[in-house]
């Protein structure tokens, strides 16, 4: 493609994606959501949509809130003692914080990949992937095929599928987290969150692990946290920037379309910071 | 942003909305709780015999020391009482030393084979059955210390801690005390040890690179450092003391009468062996409660002083994190 | 201008020395010296008195080693050296009377014990196997045996794991899973608990239950009584072992969707296995020796008892209590072959428990 075609192409789907309603369907949103730890306020106000079938980067310094706040969309949040939230998190349109809402049910279709890969080290690679299943108590009868398609979705099947049986504790490092992402697979959420999946990993796995990312957005919306503004460029269709104030309460400052909160963003912070002027 | 703050969300009742965790959290609640329900029922159903008991003795069951049942009872445990405090300070004077120069050899002074051979040979010694040494101390123990006794009569008699009118140096309250110093002994040296591996070595170098002694440092900054774990191994291993039975049955003759201070005078005496010892032959059911009200006083002396060990423990582990 | 030096021909000749590690000759001769000029005083009052050695060694050796000590001291290392010396010669006294003690009750079990494991035949299987029905205390040592003691400690001891074990790890669970607010208070009495004298958790399923009549005096009894000194071990242990697993696999399982139970039984537990089968095991060796509760609840006999429910059953500590203190040697043997027995047992199982403990460590990498 030359530079003319590729400009080109810019502009036109610049054009094309202006307001949040022609995003397509929104699968996950956060309304106005604040978030508190005991008598700290750590989040404050956040807005943000998760249009069906993207990518979504959440970026800013570290200490901003970014974890906290992924954790509030698959409702961990709440295991730690002294949460509280105000807001809505819009889940296919319904509150996923109402009462009569099952935590449990709403994480299997909201699933997380955390910073340090966490496969179960005593069971064998066929066993973490299925564990999901046990222990949502999902019955399915096609468990092969269930480990066979996970795996290869997650871009492990050609280096394991002769040593399913092996425990996974002798996976290396970037083996693992996508062992842990097609463990996630396998409860067939409609939506992945991801918390810095690769900042413990080796450039070669993070690499894989992008190209596995983008493979999955055609099916599944991804939410990532990111420090790692490359790996934002490369991976995601969108981006939320979020920056907090010494003592304050973090919240977004900018977001949109990845190439713009990249290439003409219009908050001088925003600016600073994809320029790697602070964070 | 707005202007007044949010209201927040009810979040706990929605942590255990599922059904099946509720039934989960509340089976493994009320077995949790087993602890409690079985320290409450000890207490609720000694005292109801103590209770029992000091109404017919009136306060003089802990203060008599005599034992006769039949038409006029009466019945006290105070030699017992006393007994019991005797022989575990008896053991506390020769198992407090012994511990702190074990511990304090194991951790700072032995060369590393030396103190994990050391460290086994403790924990051994703490896992041998009373019974076991009950055995021992029957055959093994009581010969030569009935010989060192004599001796110690013949030679220091003239203090009155070491009178001895009968001539008989068996069932003395020194043996029984020296019994219970060997099973006090593991458990001050391994609680001791525990503490004193924690001092920070940054106070350790600093005391070293000043030039003290080992002793030195020892007492200005070990000591004082695990103090408080110290003191709470000791009375944990008073604890283990007051409430041994067996280990001294057999080398201990129980007398009624208060033995005040003739530790080698033949006759002592102590709470729990006198429950074993007279409940073969318990006559009726008022010995029987009898009997329970003394387990009620040895359960709750025995919890006080572990109660306050734990305390004491607990408190000095968590300032020294 | 620069100066480069050649390295190769400065340190051609140097080999390795350790100059710190030099004492000074006078520290030597005064340690030799100090250690046996007393040590041959003491042999001389060995061979031409006959005070018993303990005495010799606790009554003149000491003190004699003692001041040879501080003498040494004060010559090499001034007086702070006395302090120091003191402290060293009475730990070395200290652990030698440890030693001692240790190899006497070691020692005794092991050469009183084998007499009644070891016959002019060989090796008598018998006395692990039989029963003493038609054995009193005076019958010659050939006949009868423990079996139905060793029966009966597994029965009892049985009764008491099965119910002592899900209740401490389901304390365990309380505490480390599912963090109700009541978890210190739990953790206090679980810690009261360990204190409880044997001969009071033996009272106590006697009045509640014997003599009310709820139960008899059985194997039953013992193993409640039992379990009530079984519990705070297994408790605590597994509490500690539970608190090792790390917490990324709790969010992890949570986070694909489990309920908090599942977490629980299908990963934690699992995770901990070895250590929990420690913890059962060290709550085991607690209280397979205890005597004072069996002598109130499960009583003796000389039969071979299978019932747990409704008879008095033998077990290896009441086996030797009954046969201590009696003037028949054959009954004394059989009180030392029973105690080798029980020792073996315990240390079987401690053992056991080290072996997996260190396994567990090991494969950690």
């Amino acid at each position: 493609m030359s530079t003319a075609e590729f400009e080109g192409e810019l502009q036109t789907l610049e054009s094309e994606v202006t307001l949040p309603a022609e995003r397509g369907p929104v699968e996950l949103a956060a309304e106005n959501l604040s978030v508190w730890f005991g008598k700290r306020k750590v989040l404050e106000g956040v807005n943000i949509d998760f249009p069906k079938n993207s990518v979504t980067a959440l970026i800013g310094p570290s200490g901003c809130g970014k974890s906290t706040f992924i954790r509030t969309l698959n409702r961990l949040h709440e295991l730690i003692p002294g949460a509280a939230l105000a807001g809505r998190v819009l889940y296919e349109g319904q509150d996923i914080y109402e009462k009569d809402v099952d935590p449990v049910h709403i994480r299997l279709k909201i699933g997380m990949v955390f910073q340090k890969p966490n496969p179960f080290p005593s069971m064998t690679i066929r066993g973490n992937v299925l564990s999901g299943l046990k222990l949502s108590g999902m019955k399915r009868s096609n468990h092969d095929q269930i480990v066979e398609e996970t795996l290869t979705a997650a871009g492990l099947w050609n280096e394991v599928k002769d040593r399913l049986d092996a425990t996974a504790g002798e996976l290396s490092g970037g083996q693992q987290q996508r062992l842990v992402i097609a463990r996630a697979l396998a409860v067939q959420p409609h939506v992945l969150l991801m918390d810095e999946p690769c900042s413990a990993l080796d450039p070669a796995s993070t690499l894989k692990i992008e190209e596995t990312i983008r493979e999955l957005s055609k099916d599944i919306t991804i939410v990532i946290v990111t420090h790692n503004m490359q790996q934002a460029v490369r991976v995601s269709d969108y981006t939320a920037f979020f920056l907090a104030a010494e003592n304050e309460p973090g919240y977004v400052i900018e977001q949109g379309l990845t190439t713009e909160i990249f290439g003409q963003p219009q908050d001088q912070r925003t600016l600073d910071y994809v320029n790697g002027r602070f964070g | 942003m707005s202007l007044a703050e949010p209201k927040q969300r009810d979040l706990h009742s929605a942590a255990t909305s599922h059904r099946g965790d509720r039934i989960f959290n509340r089976t493994v609640t009320a077995l949790a709780f087993t602890a409690l329900v079985v320290l409450a029922g000890i207490a609720i159903f000694l005292g109801y015999s103590a209770v029992d008991a000091l109404r017919t003795q009136g306060l003089d069951f802990l203060f008599t020391t005599e034992w006769t049942i039949g038409e006029d009872p009466k019945a006290g445990i105070a030699g017992m009482l006393y007994g019991s405090v005797l022989l575990a300070l008896i053991g506390l004077v020769i198992a407090i030393p012994a511990s702190l120069l074990l511990s304090t050899f194991i951790v700072f002074m032995a060369p590393k084979r030396l103190a994990n051979l050391m460290t086994n040979v403790v924990d051994l010694m703490a896992a041998i059955p009373s019974i076991i040494i009950g055995l021992w101390a029957f055959y093994i123990l009581t010969p030569p210390a009935e010989e060192w006794q004599s001796l110690l009569n013949q030679y220091l008699g003239w203090i009155p801690l070491f009178q001895n009118s009968s001539g008989n140096f068996n069932g003395t309250p020194f043996i029984a005390g020296l019994v219970l110093a060997i099973m006090m002994i593991p458990i001050i040296t391994s609680v001791s040890r525990e503490v004193l591996g924690r001092t920070p070595p940054d106070l350790i170098n600093a005391a070293e690179a000043l030039g003290c002694s080992r002793w030195t440092m020892l007492r200005m900054v070990a000591f004082p450092y695990g103090r408080g774990g110290i003191v709470g191994g000791i009375m944990l291993g008073l604890g283990r003391a007051l409430g041994e039975t067996i280990a001294i049955f057999f080398v201990l003759k129980l007398v009624f009468e208060i033995n005040w201070y003739h530790i080698i005078e033949s006759g002592g005496g102590s709470v729990a062996t006198l429950i074993v010892a007279s409940f073969g032959e318990v006559s009726g059911p008022y010995e029987l409660n009898l009997l329970l009200a003394a387990g009620f006083f040895l359960f709750l002396g025995t919890l006080i002083v572990n109660m306050i060990a734990n305390l004491i423990v607990n408190r000095s582990g968590k300032m020294q994190r | 201008m620069t100066t480069v030096l050649d390295r190769e021909s400065l340190v051609q000749d140097q080999q390795p020395q350790r100059p710190w590690r030099k004492r000074p000759v006078q520290l030597d001769a005064s340690i030799a010296i100090a250690t046996l000029v007393p040590a041959a005083i003491v042999a001389g009052i060995f061979a031409t008195t006959d005070i018993p050695g303990a005495v010799v060694l606790l009554v003149v050796y000491l003190p004699l080693q003692l001041v040879a000590a501080a003498i040494a001291a004060l010559v090499t290392r001034g007086r702070r050296g006395v302090a120091d010396s003191f402290l060293i010669v009475s730990a070395i006294g200290a652990t030698i009377f440890s030693f001692i003690i240790l190899i006497s009750l070691i020692g005794s079990l092991i050469v009183r014990g084998i007499e009644a494991l070891w016959g002019p035949e060989g090796f008598r299987s018998s006395f692990l196997f039989q029963n003493n029905v038609y054995i009193n205390p005076s019958t010659p040592l050939e006949y009868g045996g423990l079996g139905h003691a060793i029966l009966g400690t597994l029965i009892i001891v049985g009764i008491s794991t099965l119910i002592a074990v899900p209740i401490g790890i389901a304390t365990a669970v309380y505490i480390t899973e599912v963090r109700g607010r009541a978890v210190p208070y739990v953790r206090f009495f679980v810690q009261s608990m360990s204190g409880i004298p044997s001969i009071v958790a033996g009272l106590f399923i006697l009045t509640v239950l014997i003599v009310s009549g709820a139960i008899g005096q059985s194997a039953f009894a013992g193993g409640l009584a039992y379990a009530i000194l079984m519990l705070p071990t297994v408790a605590r242990t597994a509490e500690e072992v539970l608190r090792l697993i790390p917490d990324d696999l709790r969010t992890g399982a949570l986070a694909l969707g489990s309920t908090r139970a599942r977490v629980v039984l299908r990963v934690v537990l699992p995770a901990a296995k070895t250590g929990i089968v420690t913890a059962i095991i060290l709550g085991i060796a607690r209280v397979i020796g205890e005597t004072a509760p069996l002598l109130l609840t499960s009583l003796k006999s000389d039969q071979t008892v299978l019932n747990p429910f409704n008879s008095p059953i033998a077990a290896l500590p009441t086996y030797i209590f009954d046969n201590v203190a009696l003037p028949y040697p054959g009954a004394v043997a059989r009180a030392w072959g029973a105690a080798l027995v029980l020792m073996l047992l315990v240390l079987i199982l401690f053992t056991i428990a080290r072996i997996i403990g260190r396994d567990r460590v090991g494969r950690r990498s």
